[in-house]
């Protein structure tokens, strides 16, 4: 019994670092879905842009092969990391932008339809990436220091999975707060439930949607951009990322920030357990979790009524 | 010279079509197993469909064959072409899907009349192509599909498997691992053919030289998170660790033990790496031993010249070097077109029968070992390297360190037994003329 | 019978599409097509218009229906090889796999609307899919179930060889028209009616006193037993059954040649999508690699400014020319599905 628990102890606390990458894939997917009512299969499209352009950023291969990048790419990893990592984002920012612009059209209808619209931009950024870095696979350098193993007991565990996990609960800390703690915040989640509020509040909510929208792609991006070193960079890796983001938000419930947390810690937590003790299942226990779920409760742990249900 | 599908090749297609619908209209409703000649003409250029992979999970590979094939497409013209007429290509996108993969080879056949068909990478998609082939009779060459099921249980009298299987691979890997490293082995496979099939093959050869199973774990296609897995392999604490895992997931579990730092112990065995799958990712990503037929910088007479033709023929590609795959798109198209150079014709049975147990030597396939046609099951056996990650690289292409050259015989695979091929008179004659 | 009962049968459109689908053999090589080519679009059509009955009519949209179209096709197989060579007895058997296992998962998810509706039904395909991949005994997983036989059509007084792509084409386009005409019929049945109206307002529906959840589960399980039909032919045009069709990524081209279609406000949305698809896969794929890119660009532009789809543009067009005599839809649900 000792032993069987001591040999769970390194797999529980790998679920917890799996279900934070987990977490972290989906806030952007659920920024747009809370607060738009959109599902974004663009999603991982974006996820792979971002991995994309910080491997434009860090240089090695893949880099700009322009003159006055050279200069640049001789700057030390970490700062060029530090670049990659606010710069890629803000370029994928834009492109979301971009798609926002094209999404208004199909406002006010059908959620099918917004659906769609993003499918088929999916389909479009991907051959997009194809055509600009070519089918094989690239690799994103990473500053040394959150590189290689460190001993726990006697295994190895990767400082890179730590810097990840502790990066995740970073970003959803600071997401939160950003919703709860500042009135831009109050403004965003005042249009998830009440556009009517935003206009009395004196905000152009379709500025608001531009903004929002910016905002999931780049979290997308950085998404992409942590889960890089861990999946490689190819252009369908975004397929990857938008179904567990799927299967997240729908666990934790549309519109809900710590149901969509808690369901990535708990799906996590299952695909980490499945995979050290009944391999074979490890894929499949996300959906069946999923499906499990759904049944007995309908809008997830936390969801709130929404359009799309309709 | 020729083309991807143009709009005036399309209008050629069509103008012989009509021509055939005039001529019996027995390309409707006659049987289906018939002989379709339609033109005789010895300046009529050999065409020759390309059904190489561009996108879906395989494309990077594709291209990489097809840079091969077309290389020696043009060498042949550039020698004054093939019984003094020109060979073309024509290729379309086979997109890693079966269903694509039949349409492909319906409309190579039926519209643009080729004579023959060559590539693949996926066993589906293969499978797909290659029933298409046998129900017309159009020869077909499987350049790079690993799985030991093509050469064996799926194996048809119009197709050749020119690439090792992972039979071979791993009865190439085994014994020695066995000796290096240790006795207590893990295995690890995805869970679907070709890993299934290769890690039976390798189970049943480590046993047999005296290693003990630890554990035996089945993954799933489409595993994107190895970390549980790399703990649990922590915890058996095996000696070797046997992986059969291919396409994405095995890049993605390639990343992933490297960042723990767990590529030397233990000893890894990976059956096989294509070079598109490591090229650009640095000597770390050819981790553990793994097998290969053929490596670009090899101390063999034409490896040189071989790769400076490429890199003559591609300065732009992001490959620079060629690597197996390229290595088999070329070998099996150079060989083709010398087959038919020699029977004097594109006419199936006889280029069949010439490729039946034909021996082609070491030095002009460029490997250690003369190879051979296995007439029983149309599995070329030919010399597996097995290598691992280079420590000591010569240039910044050096990935790999050939450890040792196998003889085809001592790696045949056992699966080409089971190939049971149609006979010559159930095979539909063909040839375009 | 009497005339108007004919007419309620049969539609001006019906009798265009078998024209046109009837005589396709005999020009589709002139125009620089080929015989498989239509074989395809011919099952296609009918994978799509029973797509269509879900998303277009019951308002439902399932984004895994591609893996009924494959366990149809592995069905169709596993009868063949392992109850009777029979192709009455194989299709029989495909149907009835695709229907049970439609049945059940329609029990799962019938009380279920809109987007998580969907979302069941891509995590139940995901499901099939990893079945049928793990299953390798049984499915040939990724090398795919190989020698499926174009069985003979036995019709009691003869026998047909439907091995030439020729003949099977005629052997789909029989079970086309008789989908077509039996779907047309049930569409504008009462049943027709109260599952339009469950698009619409399921709580009405509902509240009248109708059996929302039975209603779903019959539409769900009969979509799926068309499907799998189609997945019949098409394992026999394929003569094997190959995993890659139940992907994600293939019911969602199928839904996105549903709406290109226009498969919201006609019923000859779906008939009209896949023949874009394939036509656009034929020609644009000629000029350039890269025509997902194309296509997928074409379908943001209809999504943005024609959202009814080709379907839509026809109606456009002949307002345009004035020759709106009678009603032109052939839909009995004119309007587009707006949001509520």
């Amino acid at each position: 019994m000792v032993d069987f628990l001591l040999n769970l102890l390194p797999h529980l606390l790998n679920g917890v670092a799996l279900g934070l990458l987990f977490a972290l894939l989906s806030l952007g997917f659920m920024l747009i879905i809370g607060v738009m009512e959109v599902i974004n299969l663009a999603h991982g499209s974006l996820f792979a842009l971002g991995a994309y352009f910080a491997v434009m950023l860090m240089g090695q291969d893949g880099g700009i092969p322009l003159a006055f990048m050279q200069s640049y790419y001789e700057l030390p990893a970490v700062p060029r990391y530090i670049i990659a990592l606010i710069v890629a984002p803000a370029l994928v920012a834009v492109v979301g932008m971009g798609l926002e612009i094209c999404l208004r059209r199909t406002y006010g209808k059908d959620p099918l339809y917004g659906l769609l619209l993003t499918f088929g931009a999916a389909l479009v950024l991907e051959e997009v990436i194809r055509e600009i870095w070519g089918p094989a696979e690239y690799f994103l350098p990473l500053p040394k220091a959150i590189r290689g193993g460190f001993f726990f007991g006697d295994m190895i565990y990767s400082n890179y999975r730590i810097f990840a996990a502790v990066f995740a609960m970073a970003m959803i800390g600071l997401l939160w707060a950003f919703l709860n703690r500042t009135p831009y915040g109050a403004v965003i989640k005042a249009g998830a439930h009440d556009s009517e509020m935003v206009r009395v509040l004196g905000y152009n909510l379709s500025r608001l949607r531009l903004y929002v929208f910016a905002f999931g792609a780049a979290l997308a991006a950085i998404a992409g951009i942590i889960m890089a070193p861990i999946w490689g960079v190819r252009p369908h890796v975004g397929v990857d990322a938008v179904i567990p983001a799927f299967v997240v938000i729908v666990l934790g419930g549309v519109g809900s920030f710590w149901g969509a947390v808690s369901a990535g810690l708990l799906v996590g937590m299952v695909v980490a357990l499945t995979a050290a003790f009944l391999t074979e299942w490890s894929l499949l226990s996300m959906y069946l979790l999923l499906l499990v779920v759904v049944t007995f409760r309908s809008r997830g742990f936390a969801g709130k009524a929404s359009a799309l249900e309709a | 010279m020729s083309s991807k599908i143009t709009r005036r090749s399309m209008l050629r297609g069509t103008a012989l079509a009509t021509a055939g619908v005039a001529g019996g209209g027995a390309a409707f409703l006659g049987p289906w197993k018939h002989n379709r000649v339609y033109a005789a003409g010895t300046d009529k250029p050999i065409k020759i469909g390309l059904t190489h992979d561009a996108s879906g999970q395989f494309a990077n590979s594709g291209q990489a064959e097809k840079r091969g094939t077309i290389m020696a497409i043009e060498e042949a013209n550039a020698k004054g072409g093939v019984l003094g007429r020109k060979v073309e290509y024509v290729w379309m996108d086979t997109e890693t899907t079966p269903q694509t993969g039949t349409r492909v080879a319906e409309r190579l056949i039926t519209r643009e009349n080729v004579h023959f068909m060559v590539g693949a990478i996926q066993s589906g998609t293969a499978n797909a192509i290659s029933q298409v082939a046998q129900k017309y009779g159009c020869v077909y060459f499987n350049t790079n599909s690993s799985s030991p099921t093509e050469s064996g249980k799926n194996c048809h009298r119009v197709k050749f498997v020119w690439d090792g299987s992972g039979e071979n691979f791993s009865r190439a890997a085994a014994k020695n691992a066995i000796d290096a490293f240790g006795k207590k082995w893990m295995f690890l496979y995805n869970d679907y053919v070709w890993g299934q099939n290769t890690n039976k093959a390798t189970k049943t050869v480590a046993t047999k030289y005296g290693a003990s199973t630890v554990d035996e774990v089945a993954i799933p296609v489409g595993t994107r998170d190895f970390s549980a897995i790399l703990l649990k392999i922590q915890q058996q604490k095996p000696d070797v660790v046997a992986a059969a895992v291919g396409g994405d997931d095995f890049k993605v579990m390639r990343k992933q033990v490297s960042d723990m730092g767990l590529d030397n112990k233990p000893a890894w065995l990976n059956n096989q790496q294509d070079w598109p799958d490591v090229y650009g990712l640095g000597a770390e990503a050819a981790f553990g031993v793994f097998g290969t037929t053929w490596y670009h910088l090899l101390d063999l007479p034409g490896v040189k010249e071989f790769v400076a033709r490429y890199q003559a023929r591609y300065p732009t590609t992001r490959i620079a070097v060629p690597g197996n795959v390229t290595y088999n798109g070329y070998v099996a198209m150079r060989e083709l077109l010398r087959v038919v150079e020699e029977t004097g014709g594109t006419d199936n049975t006889k280029i069949i029968k010439a490729l039946e147990g034909r021996q082609m030597s070491a030095a002009d396939r460029m490997q250690t070992h003369g190879a051979v046609i296995d007439p029983n099951s149309h599995h070329v056996q030919q010399t597996v390297y097995l290598a691992r990650g280079n420590k000591n690289p010569k240039d910044k292409t050096d990935y790999f360190e050939i450890l040792t050259a196998a003889d085809p015989e001592s790696v045949r695979a056992s699966a080409d037994a089971v190939c049971k091929l149609e006979s010559f008179a159930d095979t539909p004659s063909y040839d375009q003329g | 019978m009497n005339s108007k009962s004919i007419r309620n049968l049969f539609t001006a459109p019906m009798l265009v599409s078998f024209l046109v689908f009837g005589t396709m053999p005999f020009w589709i090589d002139a125009i620089g097509l080929y015989q498989y080519l239509g074989l395809e679009v011919m099952i296609w059509v009918i994978f799509a218009l029973a797509v269509n009955l879900l998303l277009g009519y019951t308002g439902l949209p399932s984004f895994g229906h591609g893996a009924f179209l494959g366990i149809g096709a592995y069905a169709f197989g596993l009868t063949q090889f392992n109850i009777a060579a029979n192709l009455w007895v194989s299709l029989f058997g495909a149907v009835a796999a695709t229907a049970v296992l439609g049945g059940l998962v329609a029990a799962f998810i019938s009380h279920r609307r809109g987007i998580y509706f969907a979302l069941m039904t891509i995590a139940c395909a995901q499901i099939f899919f990893f079945i049928a991949s793990k299953w390798t005994d049984v499915t040939g997983g990724e090398d795919g179930l190989l020698n499926i036989q174009r069985l003979p059509l036995d019709l009691g007084l003869a026998e047909i060889s439907i091995k030439s792509n020729f003949n099977l084409y005629y052997l789909c386009f029989a079970a086309y028209v008789i989908i077509v005409v039996g779907m047309w019929r049930l569409v504008n049945s009462p049943f027709g009616k109260i599952i339009t109206a469950i698009k619409q307002n399921d709580s009405r529906v509902a509240f009248l006193g109708y059996n929302v959840w039975l209603y779903k589960w019959i539409i769900f399980t009969l979509s799926c037993a068309i499907s799998g039909l189609a997945g019949a032919l098409f394992a026999m045009a394929q003569e094997g059954a190959y995993i890659n069709i139940m992907s994600l990524q293939w019911s969602g081209i199928v839904i996105l040649i549903v709406l290109i279609g226009g498969g919201f406000i006609s019923f000859w949305g779906p008939v009209l999508g896949v023949i874009f698809y394939f036509l656009a896969r034929d020609i644009l794929g000629a000029y350039t690699e890269a025509w997902l890119l194309w296509f997928g660009l074409i379908f943001m532009l209809m999504v943005m400014f024609k959202p009814e789809g080709l379907a839509g543009i026809w109606q456009d067009a002949q307002l345009m020319f004035g020759r709106r005599k009678e009603a032109p839809q052939a839909c009995p649900e004119p309007n587009h599905a707006g949001g509520d």
